[in-house]
C-alpha cells in the first residue's frame, strides 16, 4: 500500500495493486528466462562452433592428403566456401595449413579470428562487431581452424524467445485490467449496498440495519454499526424517558398547589376543607421547592464534574451533623435514628457534597420507612477504606426496583411519598466525582434497605 | 354524577377529590393502575379521570385494557405527558379527552359533563324530560320554567333517570350511581329520595316498575 499513491477509491487501489503485481511477476519471469536462456543458448551454440571446427579438421585433414597426391598446385588458392543459409553472413570460419590460410568463409578476414589458437574467445572483428570464435589445431599441428559466430545473433534468438513472453503481457494487461476491475466490482457490491442503506435511512431511524447474505468481511461493520444504533437508542430512550419524567415530576406539585388553592377558594363556609386545602398548598410548595434545589444540586453536579473540588474530609463528623440535621424530622414521626461512628475516618472529598450525599440517603431511609421504623447509620474505617452504612427497617425494595434506583425521576411506585425521585442520582453522581462504590442490599439486621458507600481511606494529615 | 379518579400523587389527588365534590361529582379515588382498571371495569361510573403515570399498571395500558374490554365509560386522561406523540397516542387508545396538568378545576368538571353528556347522544349542557329541563353545570332544575330546589343526592337520582330516558333503573343500579366509597347507604335511601321527588316535582313523573325499578313518564301529559 505505501509504494501505491494514496487512492481514495478502494476498488482503484485494489486494482492497482493486482496490475502492478501481475507485471513484476511477469517481468520476473521473463528476467529468468532470458537468464536461464542465454546460458542453454550459449552453451548450445558454442557447441555447435566446436563441432563445425572438429569437422573443419578432420576435412581438411581428409583434403590436405589428397592435395598433396594431386600434386599441391593450388595450394596458393584460397578456396572460399559458398554461403547458403541467411543465417551465413552471421557465421564465419577460417582454416590455415602450417601458417597459410588455406580456406575461408566469405566474411572471414585473412588475419586469424582470434589470438588463441585453442578454445573460445569473444573478439571484436573488422566492423566492429561482437563475435564468438572457437579455435582448434588438428592433433599433428599444422591445421589451425577459426570457427566464429556474431554474437548478435544469439541476441536475436534471445529476443524472439522474451517477445514470446513478453507479447502476451501486452495483450493480457487490459483485459486483466477490465475483469479486475468487474471482479473487484462485484466484490464490493456489499459495501456498497451498505453505504446505500446508510444513505436512505432517515436521520433519525435507529433500528439495526438488516442484510442478507453478508460477506464475513462486512459483517463485523454491520455488527458495530447495529451494536452503536442501539446504543445511541438506549441513549435516546433514557432522555426521552427523562423528559417524560421530567414533565410529570414538575408539572404534578403545580398542578396540586393549583388544585389544592382552587379548593380552597371554592371551600366557602366550610372551614376546614379550606384549612385543609391551604395547608396542602404551602407542603406542596416546600415539596415544589425541594424538587427544584435537588434539581439544581444535580445540574452542578453533572456541569462541573471534572472541576470538583477535592479536599480532606472526616465522615464521623460529617455523619454526625447530618444526623443531627435530620433528628427532629425522625422524631416528628417516631422513628428512631441512631449513629454508630467511634472513630475518625478520612477521605478524600468535598465536605459539602459529602453531607449533600448523607443527607439524600438518610433523608431517603427515613422518608420511605414507616413511623415508629429504625434507621442505622454506621462509619468504620480499616485503615484502608472508610464504609459508610445507613440500614433501616422499612419495607425494602425489589431486585427490579434496586436496579432502577438512580434513574433520574425513578421512585419507588406505589409508595405515596412527596420524594423529588432525583436522591439517588445525585447520591450516585457524587460516588462517581470521588470514586466511591456505592451497594444496595436487604438490611440483615433491619430488614429493610441497607445501603453501603465504600471510599477509599486517606491518613488524617497528608 | 359519580366518577373514578386514578391518580398517584396524594396532593394532587386530595384536591381533584375536594374540588370536583364542590362541584357537585360523586368522586371515588384510586391511586394505581390495577385498582382504576379494576373499578372502572365494574360499569358503575360515569366518567373516569384517569393519570398516565400510574404505578402497577400504566394509564395507557389501563386504557387499553378497558376498550379491549369493550368497556365504553368515557375516560378522560389527565396528565404532564404533553408532546404531540403522546396525546395522539392517547386518543387513539380510546381516551375521550386529553387534558395536560395543572388543570382549572372547573374546566375539568365542564370536560367530564361534557363527557358524560357525548356518552349519552345528548348535545347540550341540558336535559329536557316534557315540561321538565335539568341544566348540569348549574346543577338547576326546572320544571314548567319554575326552578325546583334538589338536594345533591335527588338532582344525582334525576340525573340518572333522564339520561336513562325510558330505561328502567333498579334501586342497587341508583344506589351505584348516588354514592361513592365510605358513605353508609340505607336500605330505603332510595325510596326516601324518590319520595321527595315526587312531592317537589309532580307525583305522576317518576314511575314505580314493581319488583324492577324506576323511570321516567316520558309520554306525560304536557
Amino acid at each position: 500500500m505505501v509504494l501505491l499513491p494514496r487512492l481514495k477509491s478502494l476498488q482503484a487501489r485494489l486494482l492497482a495493486l493486482l496490475l502492478l503485481l501481475v507485471t513484476v511477476v511477469w517481468l520476473g519471469a521473463a528476467g529468468f528466462i532470458w537468464v536461464d536462456a542465454s546460458d542453454e543458448l550459449g552453451e548450445l551454440l558454442d557447441g555447435h562452433l566446436a563441432q563445425s571446427a572438429a569437422l573443419l579438421i578432420v576435412q581438411q585433414t581428409g583434403q590436405g592428403i589428397g592435395a598433396s597426391d594431386k600434386g599441391g598446385e593450388d595450394t596458393d588458392e584460397v578456396a572460399d566456401a559458398p554461403s547458403l543459409h541467411k543465417y551465413a553472413p552471421r557465421v564465419a570460419f577460417q582454416v590455415f595449413h602450417e601458417g597459410q590460410l588455406t580456406m575461408r568463409s566469405a566474411n572471414a578476414g585473412t588475419a586469424p579470428m582470434a589470438q588463441k589458437s585453442r578454445g573460445f574467445s569473444t573478439v571484436q572483428l573488422g566492423d566492429r562487431s561482437d563475435w564468438r570464435v572457437f579455435a582448434a589445431r588438428g592433433s599433428e599441428g599444422d591445421i589451425q581452424v577459426f570457427v566464429g559466430e556474431q554474437i548478435d545473433s544469439r541476441d536475436s534468438i534471445l529476443w524472439a524467445v522474451l517477445k514470446g513472453v513478453l507479447m502476451p503481457l501486452l495483450y493480457a494487461l487490459p483485459l486483466l485490467a477490465v475483469v479486475g476491475w468487474l471482479a473487484v466490482r462485484d466484490g464490493l457490491a456489499p459495501l456498497r449496498h451498505l453505504s446505500q442503506v446508510l444513505a436512505q435511512r432517515q436521520p433519525n431511524a435507529l433500528e439495526p440495519v438488516v442484510l442478507n447474505d453478508l460477506p464475513s468481511e462486512v459483517e463485523p461493520v454491520v455488527h458495530s454499526l447495529n451494536a452503536l444504533f442501539e446504543r445511541i437508542q438506549a441513549m435516546v430512550a433514557a432522555e426521552r424517558r427523562f423528559t417524560a419524567d421530567a414533565a410529570h415530576e414538575l408539572r404534578t406539585p403545580i398542578a396540586a398547589i393549583r388544585t389544592q388553592a382552587q379548593v380552597a377558594l371554592g371551600a366557602g363556609s366550610d372551614k376546614a376543607q379550606r384549612d385543609h386545602a391551604l395547608q396542602t398548598t404551602l407542603a406542596g410548595c416546600d415539596r415544589a421547592s425541594h424538587l427544584v434545589e435537588q434539581l439544581l444540586t444535580l445540574s452542578r453536579l453533572e456541569s462541573s464534574s471534572n472541576g470538583a473540588p477535592v479536599g480532606r474530609v472526616e465522615v464521623a463528623s460529617v455523619a454526625q451533623r447530618v444526623a443531627a440535621e435530620l433528628a427532629l424530622t425522625a422524631l416528628a414521626r417516631e422513628q428512631e435514628l441512631a449513629l454508630d461512628a467511634p472513630a475518625k475516618a478520612f477521605i478524600e472529598a468535598d465536605e459539602m457534597l459529602t453531607s449533600v450525599l448523607l443527607r439524600n440517603l438518610l433523608d431517603n431511609a427515613l422518608r420511605y420507612s414507616p413511623d415508629g421504623a429504625r434507621v442505622d447509620v454506621s462509619v468504620t474505617t480499616d485503615g484502608k477504606q472508610v464504609s459508610l452504612r445507613v440500614e433501616d427497617s422499612g419495607p425494602g425494595l425489589s431486585e427490579a426496583e434496586m436496579a432502577r434506583l438512580g434513574e433520574r425521576f425513578y421512585r419507588v411506585l406505589g409508595s405515596d411519598k412527596t420524594g423529588s425521585g432525583l436522591g439517588w442520582s445525585i447520591v450516585r453522581r457524587i460516588a462517581v466525582v470521588y470514586q466511591a462504590r456505592v451497594a444496595i442490599s436487604r438490611s440483615e439486621r433491619l430488614g429493610g434497605l441497607c445501603v453501603t458507600v465504600c471510599w477509599a481511606a486517606v491518613p488524617e494529615k497528608a | 354524577m359519580r366518577i373514578l379518579l386514578a391518580e398517584d400523587d396524594a396532593m394532587l389527588g386530595d384536591g381533584l377529590r375536594a374540588g370536583l365534590r364542590q362541584q357537585g361529582f360523586q368522586v371515588d379515588w384510586v391511586r394505581d393502575g390495577l385498582a382504576a382498571e379494576r373499578e372502572i371495569s365494574t360499569g358503575d361510573y360515569q366518567a373516569a379521570v384517569l393519570d398516565l403515570g400510574l404505578p402497577q399498571k400504566d394509564g395507557l395500558d389501563v386504557l387499553q385494557a378497558l376498550r379491549s374490554k369493550k368497556i365504553a365509560t368515557p375516560v378522560l386522561v389527565l396528565t404532564a405527558r404533553d408532546t404531540v406523540p403522546d396525546r395522539i397516542k392517547g386518543l387513539d387508545l380510546g381516551a375521550d379527552d386529553y387534558v395536560l396538568k395543572p388543570v382549572d378545576l372547573f374546566e375539568l368538571g365542564a370536560r367530564l359533563r361534557s363527557l358524560v353528556r357525548r356518552a349519552h347522544g345528548q348535545v347540550q349542557d341540558l336535559l329536557t324530560c316534557g315540561q321538565l329541563q335539568m341544566n348540569l353545570a348549574a346543577r338547576q332544575v326546572l320544571l314548567e320554567n319554575q326552578p325546583v330546589a334538589l338536594s345533591t343526592r335527588e338532582f344525582d337520582l334525576l340525573h340518572a333517570l333522564m339520561l336513562a330516558q325510558s330505561r328502567v333503573l333498579s334501586r342497587e343500579q341508583l344506589e351505584q350511581q348516588l354514592y361513592s366509597w365510605g358513605h353508609e347507604v340505607e336500605s330505603n335511601a332510595v325510596e326516601v329520595h324518590i319520595h321527595h321527588l315526587r312531592k317537589k316535582l309532580r307525583a305522576d313523573l317518576i314511575q314505580t316498575v314493581r319488583g324492577i325499578g324506576y323511570t321516567l313518564r316520558y309520554n306525560q301529559a304536557t
